[in-house]
């Protein structure tokens, strides 16, 4: 049953061990003859002041949330198309029309937050 | 599996259906109209009157919608469901109302197309928590309430109490559905089936490991016991009432609550039900001993809530303790487990339905003109407005349960059954209560009646529609504490769950 | 050691471990990375269960989209700025105990209770359960109802977002 996922395994794998590869190897073979001058934040020749931990902007949050929801809404529609030519044999248009019914009430949600800017970078 | 399947069962769902559509159609409104949101509550109570129509008819029938080969239903039409359901839109059609009248709610005009949206978010979750027979449905109706329920309390954003409000109730609602999706995957785990009929005669026929299945059986209560208010599970209360908008507060004490109770009986009479037998007491699976279990949460719940109300000086926090108290009473119907006791529950539930929209009415109503809710504030309204004042009269009297109210009939039918199951002790404890309620409603009283107004507080009308709403909410108590024969017709037709 | 044994070894230790971690840092970013790490362990202990959808469920909505999330509030909130909580006397031992009772249920549950034992013990369903195809059939035809609630409820959320995060309404 698992060997059949031994290819994403072995990509996961290469994604870490090069991500790893990148960033130690830079460390490893570069020069490093750090002085405090280097090592300070460069804001362009100022004295770094504060912190640079800013607070984000609530709208941020707003997108956010939106893309989890019709993230979500996309997972639904998976399992619909693998199995959509299956079932319509079985039991016809109304597979089709159960997602039709789905897919308009979701799109009511887009279009509200289309018409309310919610959309918008105010 | 075939067409036909599914347009049979949507006949069975048309109270859903038409509460649906009437959330999309407010949505379009909204998109559409743009500024002109004067429709909206009307386009509210056609919906609400089309839900009536269907489920006046839903009240002959009996049987399971969403059936199939593999599948024992999802969603069950019936007398008791109805009831149920016509708790929720009577209690929706006053709160519509209640909104079409408050100022709190006429400030954030902009977002009345949300506002009534949310609304029906809410009684859809409502509905289909009242009638839904399989735990994924039930859990995506819960959600689906507290979702709606979550931005309501929090919506006039205007003042720190509301947003806390909406905080608050937001953490301990993640918290608390969060326990009850972890019971529903162990009672999944161990009987491999999420509908409550299929559980139910798995657990009859073979063994099942005892306290694994007590485990799930108590986190699930987690979930309702949070929708309902009881005791360890209601520290939430009293901020959301007193913090969310007076409508959302009403809504929630009344439907939200009535949902929960819905679901409660319905979770445990289907999945739990051995037989029952001729004097009409469940003879119960011997996993949970749920007799104990709602003693116990009943006792807490009620002398919690009646105690914690004695301190209180607003009077929204103080009905949202009383409506803890009035849980704790409800459970004790629970506790009877029996047909008599789910009478019982029926009757009171009705009462306090009625009762407890008229006295946040009241509250509103005042709090429009005053801008307060403090008791101290209410002093001498009994004088300089007599018809609020005895109003709220009548409504505190018969949340107390006193005669010649409906309330009186209410608490009686619940200590007849507690008598009848000879479960006297519990029965006096519960008597015990509604005297410690009796002080803090009395204190109510006292102000309106026996206290001199300061000069000038409370010169404003009621309106005369207003009033016809008021009487609307009080003359029923009066009439059902004198002349209650329909009231206990109906809680008798009202109790046929399917299957039993 | 089979190939399934040695994966659920490495994404087991993964998932403690980054949960151990995640719950001792005090830089709240690194607990929501090591939480990442802990959200990507879990999917391939799903998949190791033959759930393969739910896996793939877990990596796009967990650790993708809720956790953009995570970060975004974490970033709004700037926790830094807050009184440490963990100040409050007896928090700590609370939060053992609750934690150990929860350790000792799902112990109880996992040795004791042979799920699959008595009921339903339908091991080749169990295994095919998992699948996209299957979880298509019931989704479509038994589960249509609740699907479509799912729609509802997104559609509250989403107004529900709108609501508490716009301030300004046109």
């Amino acid at each position: 049953m698992i060997e059949q996922y031994i290819p994403v395994f072995l990509v996961i794998a290469f994604a870490i061990v090069f991500a790893v590869l990148v960033v130690f190897s830079s460390k490893l073979l570069g020069p490093q003859r750090p002085t405090p001058e280097k090592l300070s934040t460069y804001e362009s020749g100022m004295k770094p002041v504060g912190s640079t931990h800013e607070r984000v902007s609530v709208k941020y949050y707003l997108v956010a949330m939106l893309f989890i929801i019709f993230d979500l809404e996309v997972i639904f529609v998976y399992p619909w198309a693998v199995k959509f030519r299956i079932l319509y044999n079985e039991i016809g248009t109304s597979v089709f029309v159960s997602m039709l019914i789905f897919l308009i009430v979701l799109e009511l949600g887009y279009l509200y937050v289309y018409k309310k800017g919610g959309f918008k970078w105010e | 599996m075939n067409v036909d399947y599914l347009v049979n069962s949507l006949y069975l769902i048309k109270p859903e259906l038409a509460i649906a559509s009437a959330l999309v159609l407010l949505v379009l409104i909204d998109l559409i109209m743009g500024n002109n949101k004067k429709f909206l509550p009307y386009v509210a109570i056609a919906g609400l009157i089309a839900a009536a129509y269907f489920i006046i008819g839903q009240f002959g029938m009996n049987s399971l919608a969403f059936v199939s080969k593999s599948n024992k239903g999802m969603i069950i039409a019936d007398p008791f469901g109805a009831f149920f359901k016509g708790i929720v839109v009577f209690a929706s059609l006053f709160v519509v109302y209640f909104s079409i009248k408050s100022d709190e709610i006429k400030a954030s005009f902009e977002r009345h197309g949300e506002y009534y949206t949310l609304i029906f978010g809410m009684i859809l979750g409502m509905f289909f928590m009242i009638s839904a027979s399989d735990l994924i449905l039930i859990y995506i109706s819960l959600e689906l309430v507290s979702f709606s329920s979550y931005v309501l309390a929090g919506f006039t954003k205007t003042a720190l109490r509301n947003s806390e409000a909406a905080l608050k109730y937001v953490i301990y609602g993640g918290v608390s559905s969060g326990i009850m999706l972890f019971g529903i995957s162990i009672l999944y785990g161990i009987t491999g089936s999420t509908n409550l009929y299929e559980i139910n005669s798995l657990i009859q026929s073979s063994s099942i490991p005892n306290l694994t299945f007590i485990l799930s059986g108590i986190l699930i209560f987690v979930g309702i016991g949070y929708k309902i208010s009881a005791a360890p599970f209601h520290f939430w209360t009293p901020d959301v009432y007193e913090g969310a908008p007076i409508t959302i507060t009403a809504f929630l004490s009344v439907a939200s609550k009535a949902a929960g109770f819905a679901l409660l009986i319905r979770f445990i009479k289907i999945t739990f039900i051995k037989s029952v037998d001729s004097a009409g007491y469940w003879q119960l699976v011997d996993l949970i001993d749920w007799k104990t279990f709602f003693i116990f949460l009943s006792i807490i719940t009620m002398t919690l809530g009646n105690f914690a109300a004695l301190w209180q000086d607003n009077l929204k926090r103080m009905l949202a303790y009383s409506s803890i108290a009035h849980a704790g009473y409800l459970l004790l119907g629970m506790a009877v487990l029996s047909n008599q006791g789910m009478i019982a529950i029926i009757i009171y539930f009705a009462v306090y339905a009625i009762t407890n929209l008229g006295a946040f009415f009241v509250v509103m109503l005042i709090a429009n003109k005053i801008g307060s809710e403090n008791i101290d504030d209410y002093k001498g309204l009994g004088y300089s407005q007599p018809f609020l004042g005895v109003s709220l009269a009548i409504f505190l009297i018969s949340l107390t349960g006193l005669p010649p109210t409906a309330g009186f009939i209410g608490k009686l039918y619940l200590f007849i059954a507690l008598v009848d199951a000879k479960m006297i002790t519990l029965a006096v404890i519960a008597l015990l209560n509604s005297v410690v309620a009796l002080y803090y409603y009395i204190r109510v009283l006292k102000n309106l009646f026996l206290s001199r107004p300061a000069n000038g507080t409370f010169e404003f009308k009621v309106s005369f529609s207003n009033g016809l709403v008021l009487v609307l909410l009080a003359a029923p108590i009066i009439i059902l504490g004198i002349y209650f024969t329909p009231l206990v017709d109906l809680a008798k037709n009202s109790m046929q769950i399917l299957g039993f | 050691m089979s190939l399934e044994l040695f994966l659920f070894l490495v994404f087991a230790a993964v998932a403690a471990v980054s949960g151990i971690l995640m719950i001792t840092r005090s830089e709240v970013v690194m607990a929501a990375l090591f939480l990442i790490l802990n959200l990507a362990s879990l999917a391939g202990l799903y998949l190791l269960l033959n759930a393969q959808f739910i896996a793939v469920v877990q990596v796009i909505v967990y650790a993708g989209a809720i956790m953009v999330l995570f970060l975004f509030v974490i970033m709004l909130l700037r926790p830094e700025h807050e009184k440490i909580v963990t100040k409050i006397s007896g928090i700590r031992t609370f939060a053992f105990i609750i934690a150990a009772l929860v350790f000792v249920q799902l112990a109880y549950v996992i040795l004791k209770s042979h799920p699959g034992s008595a009921l339903n013990s339908d091991v080749t369903a169990s295994v095919n359960a998992g699948t996209v195809e299957s979880i298509g059939t019931e989704l479509y035809t038994n589960y249509i109802l609740p699907f479509e609630a799912a729609g509802f409820l997104l559609l509250a959320a989403t107004i529900g977002a709108v609501v508490l995060a716009k301030r300004k309404f046109e």
